[in-house]
């Protein structure tokens, strides 16, 4: 996809995800809302586990962090929201830099592992610091806007995601995009040839932490009321299961499986508590035996029709 | 305080130790995580609760069948899950992380949220060095900790089959050459691997009745010894079993309770901001 295309794909998507609150009820409007946040989230996940290699366990946790940050911000000290986020995104990019810095020299396992000791910490300090975050109960936190509707904040999730989105493209298609396929493909190949492997990795872990918090800020503020479900390990898995099922490291993979899973949900979840167990076992199949996800299967088939007609 | 914070640190400690060398054989033979270490570790917890309580089982049979069970099961997922996976490393974080939340979510929805519980091997407590009274249960489970990682070092430095799993987590390669069917010793270590979560189950267990995520913390402070005893080193186990096993009882018992969890995490930052390596591990090249 060259850089023209991806805008004009872009466009006319996001005029018709505008369009959306003429035709849908509030409780469509919100399935939407929250199908954008899992893009974004996915989509950033995406970026440093699909594009570096590099499988990290907390992600959920810097979208909690983007979301108690402002949260507590807002609760505490009276801070415009707005601001609280912006605090909330500067606030994950430093702690992911330091974890990036941390443990992405040693790369795979010890990432893995270190972030999910990470998310884990989080978790008990956010369940133990009950004064500031009310725990487990959820910190009641106010909204971005001040009459509350649907819309708005489909507009306000609508630019979020755009943002993410050209973020996310612009990096991967820049010269800093070829290290990261490159540090991907070949480690040590990549960095004979003078690719700052460490730096690359660092920089990718960096932006997607940020872009994390940003999500998870918006999302708070969305919802009204922060609990330590954002940062959980759950959350975690759904935003990896969206990636895989879509197809990790292709960029329309995780918006794809983002939306898929989600409105999916919303169908099996009358059937009762079983969609994360359906999910997982979804999602258990996909990386087994479709490794490259929906947008694999679709390219796949592509790849199979235009043979067909070559040989015809 | 002091002697019994120092005595729940070592029985945890010596758990902490075994369910880690289970991490470790996998990660040294075949570099592979399994995060869904802490899920087969309730496995043979639930297994063990079945046969002796429901099914009315000897207690030392049941526990032996469970840990047989969960080994049966670990080379499954070997089989199916891992093995196609050789040569990606991500693809295998990814697939047990998927793993362990679906078993988390079956336990759920086949024995409900409340912990479950097998019976207790011994009843009773001990008077420990005129100091205070401590349960049997503990104690026994101690023991049978203690007896589980001799046997463990004992295959590794006497047999056959150890002399061949340590050939191959020191170089791969060169034991393959040497005839190493390494398919094979792959699905048995595995197998092993996770047998030893099953083994620390059973064990703990009746302390520290099993439900659907409590091996969650489990698991975590296992991934944490093996990084701190560096990854794929038998004595590092031991060794970050014991010193985590404490430092949370004692964390625990003079700093804060809720904080119990977070010591080890602490530990685990800070070995990777000194030596990444760990205290027992060589570095690669």
């Amino acid at each position: 996809m060259k850089n023209k295309t991806f805008y004009v794909t872009l466009l006319p998507f996001t005029a018709l995800f505008c369009l959306l609150p003429l035709v849908l009820d509030d409780y469509k409007l919100h399935v939407v809302i929250v199908s954008l946040f899992y893009a974004m989230m996915a989509s950033s996940w995406n970026l440093i586990a699909g594009y570096t290699g590099q499988v990290s366990f907390a992600h959920a946790a810097f979208a909690g962090i983007g979301a108690y940050t402002s949260g507590i911000l807002a609760v505490k000290a009276g801070v415009n929201p707005w601001i609280g986020i912006g605090i909330g995104v500067v606030a994950a990019a430093v702690l992911g830099l330091a974890v990036g810095v941390l443990c992405l020299r040693m790369g795979g396992i010890y990432l893995s592992l270190t972030t999910l000791g990470f998310s884990e910490i989080l978790h008990i300090i956010i369940t133990n610091e009950y004064e500031f975050t009310r725990g487990t109960m959820g910190l009641q936190v106010p909204g971005l806007i001040t009459h509350y509707s649907k819309s708005a904040y489909l507009y306000i999730f609508i630019a979020a995601t755009v943002i993410t989105l050209v973020v996310i493209y612009r990096l991967i298609h820049s010269n800093i995009g070829l290290n990261f396929r490159a540090v991907q493909n070949d480690e040590r190949a990549a960095s004979s040839l003078g690719v700052n492997v460490i730096g690359v990795r660092v920089l990718a872990f960096t932006v997607s932490s940020a872009l994390a918090g940003l999500a998870g800020g918006l999302y708070g503020h969305y919802l009204l009321l922060i609990t330590p479900e954002i940062p959980s390990l759950n959350q975690q898995f759904l935003v990896l299961s969206m990636t895989v099922i879509g197809g990790l490291g292709s960029f329309v993979g995780p918006i794809v499986g983002a939306f898929v899973l989600e409105v999916l949900s919303e169908y099996i979840r009358a059937y009762g508590e079983y969609h994360v167990l359906v999910f997982g076992l979804v999602a258990l199949g996909m990386a087994r035996f479709f490794p490259k996800g929906l947008t694999g299967l679709v390219q796949q088939y592509k790849t199979r029709q235009t043979h067909v007609m070559g040989e015809a | 305080m002091f002697s019994l914070a120092l005595m729940n640190g070592i029985v945890i400690g010596v758990i902490y130790a075994l369910s880690a060398l289970g991490v470790s054989l996998v990660v040294g033979i075949m570099n592979v995580i399994n995060f869904a270490h802490g899920e087969l570790y309730i496995l043979a917890g639930y297994f063990s609760f079945i046969f002796a309580d429901a099914l009315g089982w000897n207690i030392y049979v049941s526990m032996a069948a469970a840990v047989g069970l969960v080994f049966l099961f670990g080379i499954l997922i070997e089989y199916s899950l891992i093995r196609p996976t050789y040569g990606n490393d991500m693809y295998s974080l990814i697939l047990t992380f998927i793993l362990s939340i679906v078993l988390q979510n079956a336990y759920l929805l086949i024995f409900g949220p409340y912990p479950n519980k097998p019976p207790n091997w011994i009843k009773g407590a001990t008077n420990v060095f005129g100091q205070f009274y401590y349960g049997n249960q503990r104690l026994a489970a101690l023991v049978a900790g203690v007896i589980v990682i001799a046997a463990v070092f004992l295959m590794l430095k006497k047999t056959w089959f150890g002399k061949i799993i340590r050939a191959a987590s020191q170089d791969r390669e060169m034991a393959e050459l040497n005839g190493v069917n390494t398919k094979a010793l792959n699905m048995l270590s595995f197998g092993l691997g996770c047998a030893l979560a099953g083994a620390a189950g059973v064990i703990l267990a009746p302390v520290f009745p099993v439900s659907p995520t409590s091996g969650v913390p489990i698991a975590l402070t296992a991934f944490v010894v093996v990084v701190l005893g560096g990854m794929g080193s038998m004595w590092g186990c031991v060794v970050g079993g014991l010193a985590l096993g404490l430092v949370e009882n004692f964390g625990a018992a003079f700093i804060s309770t809720g904080y119990k969890h977070i010591f080890g995490f602490i530990i685990l930052i800070l070995v990777l901001a000194i030596r990444p390596v760990g205290l027992f591990g060589r570095s690669e090249t």
